[in-house]
């Protein structure tokens, strides 16, 4: 499945921490705003399926905030993130409504690009320290004849 | 669903919540006696206090009946977006409905639950415009000492139709709703003419 470029942001800045949000918390700010539903926290629950194909299980449940704000002209911006990050969520949801406006270009240049550039960092760090521990087993005589 | 129309619902979420539930017990503990919920939020062709009340009962697994007066498009995106409870249109179905006071003419169709489950009956939400502007009767049964004079501006039809379909303890619960204030009907209630 593609996503599409509103998905891909709203994972960026799910993923996103704060303290690189917080930078852009002026800017996000700057504008007329209203809570459509304050920052707030709950539970979810996690289905897996074994290999990707296989039957559905319960996971775990974990904790999920999530945030709507309409701006001024009307835009409506939601956020879902992991945690209980009520700052987190309120300045994801601004950077949705921002992002939906007349010059997202700007937005997404100025954030969601650096903050996805930071976050394949992040990722491949962990690759590689995961890829370093990995052990490979080889059967050299099997015990059957 | 359309994003524009939503709007902010409850200020504080958790206890808002809390006291308009409470106002709802409250309301059928003590049929007739008012309930005031100072602090609904508003919603253009719903009463602060029917809002509340939507707000605080409804989510997920109560599926609602709106009449057509409430079946606007800025009542059905704010309920789907706060409370998350699914629409039906048919009244068999539902838990919850949503009812003006001309739609009272006719209760057919709702759930009254059975005798083994009486609590799976669907629940009238019922918006007036105001709660002492009709006729006196005096109710009587459990919650009201001796008996109580409520006026409510609800048309005589109405109480025939919920006396038909009295059969304790199956039957229908009403909360009726205006402006900040509220009024609960339990289907324990027994309704006399009041004597001049």
């Amino acid at each position: 499945m593609n996503p599409s470029k509103r998905q891909h942001w709203i994972g960026v800045l799910a993923r996103a921490r704060l303290s690189e949000l917080q930078p852009h918390e002026a800017a996000l700010r700057d504008v007329d705003y209203q809570l459509i539903r304050a920052p707030e926290i709950g539970m979810t629950l996690v289905r897996g399926r074994m290999g990707g194909n296989g039957a559905a299980f319960n996971v775990g449940e974990m904790s999920v905030t999530r945030c709507v704000v309409r701006l001024a002209d009307g835009r409506t911006g939601y956020s879902y993130l992991a945690g209980r990050d009520k700052v987190h969520a309120e300045l994801a949801a601004l950077a949705d409504a921002h992002l939906q406006g007349a010059q997202p270009s700007i937005w997404l240049s100025d954030l969601i690009l650096s903050l996805a550039n930071a976050q394949a960092e992040r990722r491949a760090q962990k690759e590689a320290d995961t890829a370093a521990t990995k052990v490979e087993f080889f059967t050299l005589v099997r015990g059957e004849n | 669903m359309n994003a524009q129309l939503l709007q902010p619902a409850f200020v504080d979420p958790v206890l808002d919540a809390q006291r308009g539930f409470r106002a709802a017990l409250k309301a059928l503990a003590e049929p007739g006696l008012i309930q005031h919920l100072p602090s609904a939020p508003r919603l253009d062709g719903l009463a602060p206090a029917t809002y509340a009340l939507c707000l605080a009962l409804l989510d997920v697994d109560t599926p609602l009946w709106l009449a057509p007066s409430f079946d606007t498009p800025l009542i059905r995106a704010n309920l789907a977006f706060h409370c998350g409870c699914p629409l039906t249109a048919r009244r068999e179905e539902a838990a919850f409905a949503l009812l003006g006071g001309p739609d009272l003419l006719d209760l057919g169709g709702f759930d009254h639950g059975n005798d083994r489950y009486p609590d799976q009956s669907c629940t009238l939400l019922v918006q007036l415009t105001d709660l002492e502007a009709g006729r006196g009767l005096s109710w009587r049964g459990p919650g009201i000492k001796d008996q109580r004079q409520v006026n409510l501006p609800v048309p005589q039809v109405f109480w025939l139709e919920r006396q038909r379909r009295e059969a304790f303890p199956r039957g229908l619960d009403v909360l009726f709703a205006a402006g900040h204030h509220l009024i609960g009907l339990p289907r324990s209630t027994r309704i006399a003419e009041e004597r001049a």
